[in-house]
């Protein structure tokens, strides 16, 4: 991060995010880590850190209106954050060993393949 | 058959789990396809019980990148400060949305990110 002129654009990114995050029930980053790089100067890899600091009270949030509201299963969340706290110390080490071209192409290819089923009829 | 069923949402988890890490996301991309697309659960039912589960991830994530370098607690705090008032928006704004436009929108903006990202990565490694 350099230029005090760039700091104005994070609350801004964050509420971008935010606003994805709640309607797509994910944790933003998909929105943030490339608007983080494109406009607030920050690396690949810093903007991954950053994000993932970021989705916590973004999530935080989310989750409550949604569990206020009935939306959210308490058991199939536990199982899957059992499982989810074994892998995520895993994808740290990975990501420390990639580049970050690598990094935004698995990312990018990943979602395709996600989104191509989810809108199939 | 139970037994089998949870072991294979822990499975997922852990898949999750990895990406979260790895990708800097909270996993969400993951898990509310599956929840829908594998366990037939509604798409409001499933992102909220994604977000439930991201809060113990991100935690794991910010832990886990403590050490290198690339963490800016500062930086992470501005965002989240716009952050919450985007979420509060987003989640009242799903709620309100039918499961299967909800849905829609998942995929069209998910299909549109990682068209672009995948073109960047590609051109970065070229450039490399």
């Amino acid at each position: 991060m350099s230029g005090a002129g760039r700091r104005w654009a994070l609350p801004l990114i964050g509420l971008v995010g935010g606003v994805a995050s709640g309607l797509l029930g994910v944790g933003g980053g998909i929105f943030m880590v490339p608007l983080l790089v494109a406009f607030a100067g920050l690396s690949e890899h810093e903007a991954h850190a950053t994000s993932l600091l970021a989705i916590l009270p973004i999530a935080l949030v989310g989750a409550a209106v949604f569990t206020v509201e009935g939306q959210a299963g308490y058991w199939l969340a536990a199982l899957l954050a059992a499982g989810s706290l074994v892998g995520a110390p895993m994808g740290a080490r990975i990501m420390a060993r990639l580049s970050e071209g690598t990094l935004q192409a698995v990312f990018g290819a990943a979602m395709i393949v996600v989104a191509v089923v989810l809108l199939l009829p | 058959m139970m037994f089998l069923a949870g072991l294979g949402i822990l499975v997922v988890g852990i898949v999750t789990g990895v990406l979260s890490a790895l990708l800097g996301v909270g996993g969400g991309i993951v898990m509310v396809p599956f929840m829908v697309l594998v366990l037939g659960l509604g798409q409001q039912l499933a992102e909220g019980t994604s977000l439930l589960v991201i809060i113990p991830t991100a935690v794991a994530g910010v832990l886990a990148h403590r050490g290198s370098g690339y963490l800016s607690v500062g930086t992470g705090l501005m965002v989240g400060a716009g952050g919450v008032t985007g979420s509060y928006v987003g989640a009242r704004l799903a709620l309100v949305t039918p499961d299967d436009v909800l849905q829609t929108v998942f995929g069209i903006v998910l299909a549109i990110a990682g068209v672009r990202l995948l073109r960047s990565g590609i051109k970065s490694r070229r450039a490399g």
